[in-house]
């Protein structure tokens, strides 16, 4: 499943959370009629490349599909991040 | 021969059930092959599950101690290895000449064009094993990293 949300949480010296939804679906709202209308460019884009468009497009949908999940953290005395995709 | 098995050919024996009884019965005291979980199943034959993620988990502190240690955890979902994976396996040929001419320069004698996408499928599902453990001393810090598959 394409992730829908990622989630940002910041912490800082005195011990305080931020934590941030970013609902990533409204960007998929906003990027999925740009890729329709770029489609043709990307396609010519992959021929130039000389890379199959089709298995291209297939691998880079298997990128994004397979980002849920994928967690940073980072952690220090001073603060702290953390970037978990849903 | 397990009890219940003994006690239904005694008592088809004595005559008090038919064959046909005897058999049902057995069938029934007998396990089925799909009462057992998967993971049940899997950890009599000693296979280990398959990983779900790779983890990379960095532990760094220095000495001066003022500033504290600093810890990195990363954990990527394996199928976006895999996804990765076939990514590279789309690189054009002659852009693969090229990865591999810089390559030597830097003296890693591997050559990409060899790399198929079934050999790196394989590599990854062998990651399963991997783990590297990194432990560095400096003068000033100490960092330790590890890399694994859960």
């Amino acid at each position: 499943m394409i992730p829908f949300v990622a989630v940002v949480s910041l912490r800082n010296q005195k011990s305080r959370t931020f934590r941030l939804w970013i609902p990533v679906f409204l960007m998929w709202i906003f990027l999925v009629p740009l890729g329709i209308l770029l489609s043709p460019f990307i396609f010519i884009g992959f021929l130039i490349c000389r890379v199959n468009p089709f298995r291209g497009v297939a691998v880079l949908w298997q990128i994004l599909t397979a980002l849920s999940d994928t967690q940073l953290e980072v952690e220090h005395r001073s603060a702290g991040l953390s970037f978990h995709i849903l | 021969m397990n009890e219940h098995r003994r006690q239904i050919l005694q008592m088809l024996a004595e005559g008090k059930i038919c064959a046909d009884e005897a058999e049902r019965l057995i069938a029934a005291t007998e396990p089925s092959p799909y009462s057992s979980t998967v993971s049940e199943s899997n950890s009599n034959l000693g296979v280990k599950p398959r990983p779900k993620y790779l983890r990379v988990v960095v532990d760094s502190e220095e000495d001066s101690g003022h500033d504290g240690p600093t810890k990195v955890n990363v954990r990527v979902p394996m199928q976006l290895l895999r996804a990765g994976v076939r990514l590279a396996a789309l690189i054009p040929a002659p852009a693969l000449r090229r990865a591999n001419d810089a390559m030597q320069e830097q003296g890693v004698p591997i050559d990409l064009t060899q790399i198929k996408p079934e050999n790196l499928e394989e590599l990854v599902e062998h990651l399963n094993d991997l783990t590297v453990d990194v432990d560095q001393r400096d003068a000033n810090a100490k960092v330790k990293v590890r890399v694994f598959c859960e």
